[in-house]
């Protein structure tokens, strides 16, 4: 083992080299003069005290020592030579390469690494920097053996014709939870969810992190025909599990999956011999090439230098809520198709999915940092399990799933459309399960493995037979990524997706995950709706959006669900679209007549189920009007809150929204907490009292109505509301008036406010522009443009007099600063006497 | 290399153990401390007795007592070139790991007889001349050390497999 030693960058070039004290074939040894050389350097003399000095030339000679053991075989550099910079110097026979280092010694010579040889640039701990075994980071090797471990590696594989796949755990082939009622519900058989928990397997750990969740029981279940898949697909691939969870974790879960070690063996890696907490990477295992590395895992965000060896699957969701119980220490995932994989939001788990993105965030920042970060997310880990073994989500999940079951059952009778929730289509004899065993998704996978592994060894045998070659080269291994990337881009080719509410509006829809993922199955991604455009992915939970309305029009369009492209993503295949399809009743779409009438969406409120969110969203602005009077406090704020929201929804038609789904909070979330319930109750007894003036509003409204239901409303209910606008704007007056007159009794002063809601409200909808311009020429004493919601022009005077009570109430403020200034310029008593004057005046 | 080793060491005992079988208290905690620790030279493998219990002296401020012991122990120093028995416990590619007692150590592939070649097919992966020499985890193996590393309370070793009669051992 022949290498060549430079002179380094440490010398003081020009060097002129004197003599060489070594001949070839010498044995040298670390740190012993070989040669000579001489540098001319200047040097300054005389007397620095006074000043006069001077710079003299100076030649130094100097030895140069080696930086390694060996056998001299040659010299680089002759005598009487001068050279400039860093050169190679001579060349040496190394007893050892030190290739593989264990814990700082060499594996092959004994000889401890860790040693410090002054002479040598680099610490023999450097040659060998590769950590490429699963279980263990204290190995190391070099470059050099890197390529040769691995050409031995896919020398083997492709004479058995395999090839490697990393598998992840966490949702990709099992989802783990630690709640303990799935142990009570395993040992249950009355329990719905019996069946399917029955195979549910658990283990305990004892490494994890202190406090309760020290010594609790892990369940794993395993994604529906894992054992038939794994055996089969290891066949054509050697298993690798990659996990972002403990060692001892992937060790028991690999012993769940794999009891007799047939499939993995040891190749297991965890988070603890990863050595990056965020990012997974198969140059953790395949230093040199992965030319033969197929990955399966349900995020591709942590594997951010190997996207094209990647398949991704769709998340296992089993124990719903859950999510990957390992997840805390990887940024928040942002491919969450909404609707189709979004966390059901269980009011027990929402603590965990806000604790998440916290631990993301500073991940994040310290992403160069090791150590704290590792601490910070133990916690946050283990924060986030307790709050798991405390909650217990499945628990409220299953409950709430009784609940609702009990009203279905009630409802049963009375034939209403809302008893089919989702979960449901039959009349439910019994109580439903929350969990349910129902993934295909590993059948769709092994069919893409299976023809992938096809694909590549038929690219092998070409290669092979036009080599003409018998011997394995690992320059001809065909490279797996670009393979799999042309057998993606077949599965969607044609298709031209537009989609709509799923992506937060700031980031382009091709660099989003989604997009991606559509990109690569050769989809093209259409930002606007045009007659070009196949399929329109909405957010079943936002329908009101520019893109569908346009896409409304054009009837070659397929409106589709999020679903859709999930199953579209694990078939690899332009799935049919008939189960999919979203089904908008244009009828109750308050976006398309172009006004929205919250009269005529609370009446909605029990027929659609969907739109619930829609309504829930605009009650605010309602109710609040009528607890005004009462909670003043609470209400202010929440006013504040309703504006907001009323100036989300009118924007929402050229605007998305943010990702609400993901647990951030949004403006409405304070909203959510409130007390619906006393507050309709308040609202029931102000109706219940209102005079005929308000009935002959709720004609008008079942009017507005149907003129909606008609078949081309648009036209027509601008007009209607154009009139009604006028009228309102008539009546009014009269209004305020009327209730003014009668301020005493309660209700009227609601009935007023009542009918100004709806003004408002039906104007606004018109236009931006106009509803600048009416509410400024509503010439309230509030006109004030910063203060257009309608529940503040409620009750004039009362609004009047909050008005001056604020003004007074700012009066005296004044007052009372210009009295604390007085009290600084003068003497302490005075101060006191002007103090006791201002709390006589508040009094 | 085995070596009986006469050792001082300091212990405190908590004021509320002071009584009449204080010294067998001493005795047991230093037991407890200290043995199956690695010094940094030497494993301490056992105590043999104390010989010599100085009387116990306060620290100020804490109210612990301390006592200087003074004891024997077996203590075991691996030396470069020693040969040791050890048990297998993760094969790879690149060597296998054996522990002989607390000692890890790390038979590289370079030290291993050409014979015997490494399987990665086997379940579990072994290293094998396909007769009679199968290393997997659990074999017992004789290996040479041929390196030692040490840092405070821990060591570790190259070993090799390279030589008469180091190998695999027949149960």
């Amino acid at each position: 083992m022949s290498k060549t030693i430079r002179l380094g960058n440490r010398l003081r070039y020009p060097i002129t080299i004197v003599k060489l004290l070594k001949r070839p074939g010498d044995v040298v040894k670390a740190q012993e003069p070989l040669m000579q050389y001489s540098f001319k350097w200047m040097k300054t003399v005389g007397d620095s005290v006074r000043g006069e000095t001077w710079e003299e030339e100076q030649t130094s000679i100097v030895n140069w020592d080696s930086p390694s053991d060996g056998d001299l075989k040659e010299w680089l550099v002759r005598e009487g030579q001068r050279i400039d910079k860093d050169a190679p110097c001579f060349v040496v026979k190394e007893a050892c390469s030190h290739d593989i280092q264990f814990q700082g010694l060499c594996a092959i010579c004994g000889k401890d690494m860790t040693e410090v040889n002054w002479a040598a640039e680099e610490r023999d701990t450097a040659r060998a920097p590769i950590s490429m075994t699963h279980d263990l980071t204290n190995l190391t090797v070099s470059a050099d053996q890197a390529l040769r471990t691995e050409s031995d590696l896919q020398r083997r594989l492709l004479q058995s014709r395999k090839l490697s796949l990393v598998v992840d755990l966490d949702q990709t082939i099992v989802h783990a939870c630690i709640d303990p009622t799935v142990g009570e519900w395993q040992k249950d058989p009355t329990n719905p969810n019996y069946e399917s928990v029955k195979n549910v397997k658990a283990f305990q750990l004892d490494d994890g992190p202190l406090g309760i969740t020290r010594s609790c029981w892990y369940y794993i279940k395993m994604r529906p025909g894992l054992e038939g898949f794994l055996k089969r697909i290891a066949e054509l691939y050697e298993l690798h599990v990659y996990t972002m969870g403990t060692r001892a974790y992937a060790q028991s879960v690999a012993r769940i999956v794999d009891p007799d070690q047939k499939l993995f063996g040891n190749r297991v890696i965890s988070r603890d011999e990863n050595g990056n907490m965020l990012a997974k990477s198969l140059q953790r295992l395949f230093p040199v090439s992965t030319n033969m590395v197929v990955i399966i895992d349900d995020r591709s965000d942590v594997w951010p230098r190997n996207r094209h060896n990647l398949i991704k699957v769709l998340p296992y969701d089993f124990f719903k809520g859950i999510g990957d119980i390992n997840s805390s220490f990887l940024p928040k995932r942002k491919d969450i198709l909404p609707g189709a994989t979004a966390e059901p939001v269980v009011n027990g788990n929402g603590g965990s999915a806000k604790a998440k993105p916290a631990a993301s965030e500073k991940a994040l920042d310290e992403l160069s940092e090791d150590t704290p970060v590792t601490q910070a997310q133990l916690e946050e880990q283990e924060r986030t399990l307790e709050k798991q073994m405390k909650d217990r989500p499945l628990q409220l999940l299953q409950e709430q799933q009784d609940k609702e079951d009990e009203e279905a059952a009630e409802r049963a009778t009375l034939q209403s459309e809302d008893g089919d929730d989702t979960r449901s289509s039959s009349p439910p004899p019994q109580r439903h399960q929350v969990l349910r065993d129902d993934d295909t998704e590993l059948a769709y996978l092994e069919r893409h493995l299976t023809q992938l592994h096809k694909a590549y060894f038929a690219e092998y045998d070409r290669q092979q037979s036009h080599n003409g070659a018998a011997t394995v080269d690992a320059r001809a291994i065909p490279d797996i990524g670009p393979l799999l990337d042309t057998l993606k881009s077949k599965a969607l080719r044609g298709l031209k997706v537009a989609l709509t509410g799923i992506i937060p509006n700031e980031i382009p829809a091709e660099r989003s995950e989604i997009g991606q993922q559509l990109i690569s199955f050769g989809a093209i991604i259409l930002n606007r709706v045009s007659p070009n455009v196949t399929h329109l992915v909405v957010n079943p939970q936002r329908l009101l959006t520019e893109k569908l309305k346009r896409a409304l029009r054009i009837p070659s369009i397929k409106i589709v669900s999020p679903e859709w492209l999930a199953a579209c993503f694990s078939q690899w295949a332009i799935v049919d679209e008939t189960p999919y399809l979203v089904h908008v009743d244009v009828s109750n779409w308050p976006g398309r007549g172009a006004a929205r009438d919250s009269d005529a969406e609370e009446t909605d409120d029990t027929t659609k189920g969907k739109r619930r969110d829609k309504v829930l969203r605009l009650k605010p602005s309602l109710k609040l009007v009528s607890a005004s009077g009462e909670t003043q406090e609470l209400d202010d704020d929440s006013d504040d809150e309703g504006d907001s929201d009323d100036q989300d929804d009118e924007e929402e038609l050229a605007l998305m929204p943010d990702d609400l789904e993901d647990g951030q909070m949004s403006p409405v979330d304070g909203l959510k907490t409130f007390n619906w319930g006393s507050a309709d109750a308040e609202l029931d007894e102000f109706l219940a009292g209102e005079s005929d003036d308000d009935e002959e509003d709720e004609g008008e409204t079942q009017d507005t109505d149907g003129v909606t239901d008609a078949d081309e409303p648009t036209p027509s209910r601008k007009r209607k509301f154009e009139g009604e606008e006028g009228d309102t704007e008539g009546e009014g007056g009269t209004d305020s008036e009327r209730g003014s007159q009668s301020e005493s009794s309660a209700p009227r002063p609601r009935s007023g406010q009542a009918k100004k809601l709806r003004r408002t409200q039906s104007v606004r909808g018109t236009s931006s522009l106009r509803n600048q311009y009416v509410s400024d020429a509503d010439g309230d004493g509030d006109g004030d443009s910063s203060l257009p919601t309608p529940q503040v022009t409620g009750d004039e005077e009362d609004v009047k007099q909050d008005v001056d009570l604020k003004d007074f109430d700012e009066a005296e403020l004044e007052a009372e600063l210009e009295a604390e200034l007085m009290a600084e310029f003068e003497a302490a008593p005075d101060a006191v006497e002007v103090g006791g004057e201002r709390e006589q005046e508040k009094g | 290399m085995f070596f009986l080793h006469n050792l001082e060491r300091r212990v405190t005992l908590h004021p509320s153990y002071f009584g009449r079988n204080m010294h067998d208290l001493v005795t047991t905690k230093l037991v407890k401390d200290v043995e199956g620790t690695c010094s940094g030279d030497y494993y301490i493998i056992a105590i043999m007795d104390t010989f010599d219990l100085s009387e116990g002296r306060i620290l100020p401020g804490s109210g612990l007592a301390e006592f200087t012991v003074r004891y024997r122990a077996v203590v075991w120093r691996p030396f470069k070139g020693e040969v040791v028995d050890a048990i297998v416990y993760t094969v790879n590619s690149h060597g296998f790991f054996a522990q002989a007692g607390p000692l890890r150590l790390f038979v590289s592939s370079h030290l291993i007889p050409d014979e015997i070649k490494y399987d990665a097919n086997a379940t579990p992966p072994q290293f094998t001349n396909n007769a009679d020499m199968v290393i997997e985890p659990g074999t017992h193996v004789r290996c040479r050390i041929i390196g030692l590393r040490t840092e405070v309370g821990e060591m570790w070793a190259i070993g090799s497999i390279n030589g008469d009669f180091l190998g695999c051992l027949q149960a």
